[in-house]
């Protein structure tokens, strides 16, 4: 991190992995094929994700909508009032248009249909790293 | 509009040669004006200076007349005076010409000088005042101041003689001056008008070709808008533009009108758009929508991906006092300005016909497949349990409607009325899917689940049930296609010239199914269950022959509920079986006897066997029992909850089971019959249920 930030031209990102799925989360973190990401957390649910963001302060967050405890529009909300120039990449299967306008309105900044594909996945994050 | 950037220039031309060419003539009237003055004066100097020239002489011959007058002794008074107009005029003329610029200042210069040599010479002339005469009688002659007089006229007169010429030359040299300044003058103001009229002559045809231009400018401009009109009055899809403040512009596409039914589209908000033809919900979000596609984050890939209006469904009047439903698509493309968003164009289709059209497109499907699934199902059972499956099906509609047109008011009304159509089309979902009727049965599952729903709710009206009426004529409508088709697989079958083996034909048997079809119904669902849940059991029926044909129905309707028990509740599966040690797969035994008081029925299987603390547990959940009651219940009695009405071990709903109406319609049906029913098992070992049906009256029988 430290080479990175003397080179001066680019910052590792820090990625924050919200989805109560672990097979989406192992996936994420095995599909994304940058190098100047670093993956600092990954969370079950909402609670857990404003937790791991307070210590981690990602800069970037996959964010799934339907979660216990927590969902991911509320989740949202809080995050963006915690840490509001973190971008959050929404990956949920988005049946409700509805609720993805809602999650764009409280701060979302991408999305993501699930069911993707590793180039899908690259392609969104990439919009939102740079 | 197109052409605003040509025009402006332009216009811009036109205007700067107008200001030229006003520049340009004020110029040269200034110019023009300033030489004409100094012409008229040049004209008027020249007057004087050529009036100058005549003096010398004139003053000269005036002299010489005084001379000659006195020599003669005639009269000078006259002589005199007009001596004394011409120097006065020539001294004032001169004082005139001395103060004009641009002459010729040597001969000014010598003209002054000889005049100033002039002018004490005259003077003495001039200042004689008397009488140059003394007459006498007879004679005259000079007087003395007349000789006096005489010589300075005389002296005046050589001097004048000697100098008129002088003095003339030099005038005319003065006026050759003034004449000379004056037609140079005269040029120069010949020189500015021919410029002035040559550039008012270009002037003017620039501005006439401008003109032309502009003309043509704006006829190509004309051109332009109306076909910008043509486009907008011919395009299918309707487009506009919203403002900052959702408003859409002047501008909109003829297609809207008939999409919205309205023609007053200008200045009206998205949202004014909008009401009254979608649900508040769908609004809102679609404000939010539009709301996001001017901030910053919306990248057009990502607002097309969650565009909530991409089938927007509407109400629309039909202009017939109805409503009519349609489908629009929204697509929204952002216009950007210097400074952000300038305004978002909306092109709107109207997508009615190819949603109706995938629409039917997917219900010819599912038909086909559901006419499929039913042809699979008919051809693998006899016709005649098809039949029977038939009419007790519709009998146990007609039973469902009876009950549904029973009047309710309480709560507990409308609950008992739940209940009972509950145990109904359970009863039919499970005859269904014996028959692998997978259609009827998902049909019937699917009424269930309604069931369910209103189940959960705290209040009922009437009005609630209407969605299951819908349903359940939908399901009768199912019902006669299956008969229909029932008769034509029977017509088929029936033909003798059909090659053997192609379609397995049942030889046609009595009217009403006997023992051996509930045989191989029981056995066939027995292998559809088995496999269905991954259990591995086998059936064994005994002496079913002896049932009564009284019996038959009922206890073909309760074996199939307590089989499909067996399967999902009962028989474990094969890991649980290995390890509790029994051998191979589980066994479904089911005997059919006489006995004294009439007929005995035990079905046994050797599973998992019933938990007596379990089922309190469960009745406890499904508050059929508080937990106190439960505590004091014994065994027999816990065992006895299986038979309540609504209740069920399984948390899961599947298609077999899990409803917790199964054994309830079993005791039912055997209470119906006059029957008793009885459970009891040993946990682990096995579950068995003993059922006493009275003796039959052979006489009603026969």
């Amino acid at each position: 991190m430290d080479t990175a930030q003397d080179t001066g031209t680019r910052r590792t990102v820090k990625l924050l992995i919200v989805d109560d799925s672990n097979i989406v989360r192992r996936r994420i973190e095995r599909s994304q094929q940058f190098d100047d990401l670093e993956v600092v957390g990954t969370a079950a649910n909402g609670i857990e994700a404003l937790e791991l963001a307070r210590r981690t302060d990602p800069d970037l967050v996959t964010m799934d909508l339907t979660m216990p405890q927590m969902d991911g529009i509320e989740c949202i909300t809080q995050l963006v009032r915690l840490k509001p120039e973190v971008r959050i990449l929404v990956i949920s299967a988005l049946a409700d248009k509805a609720t993805a306008v809602e999650a764009m309105e409280r701060g979302a900044n991408g999305f993501l249909n699930k069911p993707f594909t590793d180039r899908q996945l690259n392609e969104a994050i990439a919009e939102l790293m740079y | 509009m197109l052409l605003s950037g040509a025009d402006r220039n332009r216009r811009l031309l036109t205007a700067a040669a107008g200001i030229l060419l006003a520049a340009v003539m004020g110029l040269v009237l200034i110019v023009g004006f300033r030489l004409a003055t100094q012409i008229r004066a040049s004209v008027g100097t020249l007057q004087q200076a050529s009036e100058l020239e005549a003096y010398p002489s004139a003053i000269s011959e005036q002299l010489t007349a005084l001379r000659q007058r006195l020599d003669t002794l005639e009269y000078t008074g006259h002589v005199h005076g007009e001596l004394d107009s011409s120097v006065r005029g020539f001294n004032r003329d001169f004082t005139v010409l001395e103060h004009q610029k641009g002459l010729d200042p040597a001969a000014m210069h010598a003209a002054t000088a000889l005049w100033g040599n002039y002018t004490p010479v005259l003077a003495k002339v001039l200042s004689y005042h008397g009488e140059p005469y003394s007459d006498t009688a007879t004679n005259s002659s000079l007087s003395r101041s007349g000789r006096v007089y005489y010589a300075h006229v005389r002296r005046a007169e050589l001097f004048a003689q000697a100098n008129a010429a002088a003095l003339h030359g030099e005038l005319a040299l003065v006026s050759a001056s003034l004449q000379a300044r004056t037609a140079a003058a005269a040029s120069r103001l010949r020189w500015l008008l021919s410029g002035g009229v040559l550039a008012v002559l270009l002037l003017g045809l620039a501005a006439a070709y401008l003109q032309v231009a502009r003309g043509r400018g704006e006829r190509a401009a004309r051109d332009a808008q109306d076909q910008t009109r043509d486009i907008l009055a011919t395009v299918r899809e309707g487009l506009f533009l919203l403002d900052a403040d959702y408003r859409i512009g002047a501008v909109w596409s003829q297609a809207l009108t008939s999409m919205f039914g309205r023609s007053d589209f200008a200045g009206l908000t998205f949202e004014e758009l909008l009401r009254d033809k979608v649900p508040p919900e769908t609004l809102n979000t679609a404000m939010k929508f539009i709301k996001l596609l001017w901030g910053e984050r919306a990248h057009e890939n990502l607002m097309k991906s969650i565009n909530p209006l991409g089938q927007l469904e509407v109400s629309m009047d039909n202009g017939r006092g109805g409503k009519e439903t349609r489908y629009l698509q929204f697509d929204f493309h952002r216009v950007m300005g210097p400074k952000g968003v300038k305004h978002v164009l909306c092109a709107v289709g109207d997508i009615t016909s190819s949603v109706l059209l995938a629409r039917e497109l997917h219900e010819a499907q599912e038909n086909a497949h559901s006419q499929l699934d039913m042809m699979v199902g008919m051809l693998h059972s006899d016709p005649l349990q098809l039949g029977s499956f038939l009419d007790s099906a519709s009998a146990g509609l007609k039973h469902v409607n009876a009950i549904l047109k029973e009047p309710a008011r309480t709560h507990a009304e409308f609950s008992k009325k739940l209940a009972g159509l509950a145990r109904e089309l359970h009863s039919m979902k499970g005859e269904a899917s014996a028959l692998n009727l997978m259609s009827i049965a998902q049909r019937v599952h699917h009424l269930e689940d309604m069931l369910a729903e209103l189940k959960g709710r705290s209040e009922l009206t009437g009005n609630d049930f209407l969605p299951l009426v819908l349903k359940l004529d939908e399901l009768l409508a199912h019902l006669r296609g299956v008969r229909e088709m029932t008769l034509k697989l029977s017509s088929l079958r029936e033909q003798p010239d059909s090659p053997e083996g192609t379609i397995s034909a049942p030889a046609l048997r009595s009217a009403t199914a006997g023992p051996e079809e509930l045989t191989a119904t029981l056995q066939s669902l027995a292998r559809k269950l088995a496999q269905d849940h991954g259990k591995d059991f086998t059936l064994a029926l005994t002496g079913l022959a002896q049932c009564p044909p009284a019996y038959l129905g009922t206890l073909k309707d309760c074996l199939i509920q307590m089989l499909r028990n067996a399967a999902v509740h009962g028989i474990e599966a094969d890991e649980v079986r290995r390890a509790g040690a029994k051998n191979g797969g589980g066994q479904v035994r089911v005997e059919f006897r006489r006995v004294e008081s009439g007929y005995e029925l035990t079905f046994e299987d050797d599973g998992a066997g019933l938990s007596p603390e379990a089922l309190k547990e469960a009745a406890v959940r499904k508050n059929l029992l508080s937990e106190e009651q439960a505590a004091q219940l014994d065994n027999r009695a816990a065992l006895a909850l299986i038979f309540k009405p609504g209740f069920s071990t399984r948390n899961e709903v599947s298609m077999d089971a899990g409803r917790g109406a199964g054994m309830d319609v079993v005791a039912r049906a055997v209470y119906g019959l006059g029957g008793r029913i009885g459970v009891s098992t040993n946990p682990g070992r096995y579950t068995r249920f003993k059922i006493a049906l009275p003796a039959v009256d052979e006489t009603a029988v026969a």
